[in-house]
């Protein structure tokens, strides 16, 4: 039932690992600009997701209502 | 001529008779003579004031623990039996009205406390953003509109698994059990389960404390919320559910985040992170103003050094050159134009060259006179 595709929580997880690496405290400046762009383009995936994901229903049938 | 029956021709006609006339009947009054039989076979009987009726079944049909005294409705086929005479088989039986559905759900309610079903510590947490929901409701209910359409406001992206079911009514205890113990046995099960309706009579909620949908909740691997929309007595499901919810609509609220609210935070995090960045360009250039600073007076340092030293070097120099000493009065005397530094080598009437600081003389050696 549940998809294998990257989902929101993983996403929502590898953006607190960025954010926990900034607040590190030793931080490179080129590895701050690399990291620092790969934040926007998970902000960016995570900022679709929320804005288009929709949910779908699938009814299941277990023996008869009737 | 009237007809003879043997007794089991007698037992045979009336049940056939009894089946084809009432298949099924619905018969409610008040319960006694209520045992139960080697754990499985269940015998009471139902009275009012002019009749009592017997009934026969297995505790499988039992809603939870009964007694004496309530009044229930029961759904059974009437049957004579060979040997032990007439009675009602039932298949369903369900205590009514709400002092009768409040003492039952005491009784299992005490039951159920014995064997730690309410306890907090079997509570488990709900995935915070579950991909797949089990929903039981009924379709077409306020109930599972309102879940659904809060739901999809809130959080978008997941696959919610429908099981329409009966909440009300003879059978939903029994299509409750089914539709929970289904996604339960599902090799890939969802991450949530969730039941709901809405409010009703004390009757109309009864499933909601019926011992086999309680026990089915209680056993689910998946974490389950229940959510029935009412406040005033809460049902046994919901009490051993990991979590409970006023409402649907309340349910959709506790289940997922709200998907405003997230984007709210993403931007502040955009924000956060770009002046994060920027504090660090900043200090990289206060960093390099710094270094050149340093870079710069070590330099200058360094320079004004190596002129003292060539200073000092020129005056050195200066210092042992023979113009110096031809100007504090020695003199530089050659011969043929080789600088002569003793006397060794002259014999008189040799021709010498003497340089003073300010010219040169020509002289002839008259005598050479060795010191010592």
């Amino acid at each position: 039932m549940a998809k294998a595709a990257k989902n929101y929580k993983r996403m929502s997880e590898e953006l607190a690992g960025i954010i926990a690496w900034f607040e590190s405290g030793e931080i490179d400046l080129d590895a701050a600009s690399a990291k620092y762009e790969e934040a926007l383009k998970l902000l960016g995936q995570m900022e679709t997701y929320l804005k288009t994901a929709e949910n779908k229903i699938h009814k299941i049938s277990i023996g008869s209502k009737d | 001529m009237d007809t003879v029956f043997t007794p089991a021709d007698f037992v045979a006609v009336l049940n056939q008779t009894l089946e084809f006339a009432y298949p099924s009947v619905i018969i409610e009054g008040e319960l006694s003579n209520f045992k139960v039989s080697k754990n499985r076979w269940v015998y009471f009987d139902l009275k009012d004031d002019e009749a009592s009726v017997r009934f026969f079944g297995t505790v499988y049909n039992l809603p939870g623990p009964l007694e004496d005294g309530l009044t229930v409705r029961v759904i059974g086929a009437p049957r004579l039996h060979e040997r032990f005479g007439f009675s009602v088989n039932f298949r369903s039986i369900q205590p009514v009205g709400e002092g009768s559905i409040k003492k039952a759900a005491d009784l299992l309610y005490k039951q159920l406390e014995k064997e730690g079903l309410f306890a907090l510590e079997r509570k488990r947490p709900l995935p915070s953003m579950p991909r797949s929901i089990g929903l039981i409701s009924a379709s077409g209910s306020a109930a599972a509109a309102d879940f659904i359409k809060i739901l999809g406001e809130r959080w978008g992206g997941m696959d919610i698994y429908f099981s329409d079911v009966y909440v009300q009514g003879e059978q939903a205890p029994l299509q409750l059990t089914a539709a929970i113990e289904h996604f339960n046995q599902l090799s890939v099960m969802p991450e949530a389960l969730v039941i709901t309706r809405g409010g009703g009579s004390a009757d109309d909620l009864a499933a909601f404390d019926d011992e086999r949908v309680v026990r089915a909740v209680a056993a689910s691997r998946i974490p389950t919320l229940v959510a029935i929309g009412h406040e005033i007595d809460v049902s046994l499901a919901e009490l051993v559910a990991d979590l409970r919810a006023s409402t649907p609509s309340n349910a959709a609220q506790i289940l997922v985040p709200d998907k405003k609210h997230e984007l709210t935070t993403l931007a502040r995090t955009k924000q956060s992170l770009s002046q994060f960045l920027d504090s660090i360009y900043e200090s990289e250039r206060k960093d390099l103003t710094t270094r050149q600073l340093f870079l710069s007076s070590h330099l200058k340092n360094l320079f004004s050094k190596e002129l003292e030293n060539l200073s000092s070097s020129r005056k050195l120099i200066e210092a042992l050159s023979p113009n110096a000493a031809l100007r504090r009065g020695y003199a530089l005397v050659k011969k043929e134009g080789k600088h002569i530094a003793s006397v060794q080598r002259l014999t008189a009437s040799d021709s010498l060259n003497v340089a003073l600081a300010d010219g040169t003389i020509d002289v002839n050696v008259v005598e050479v006179k060795t010191h010592g």
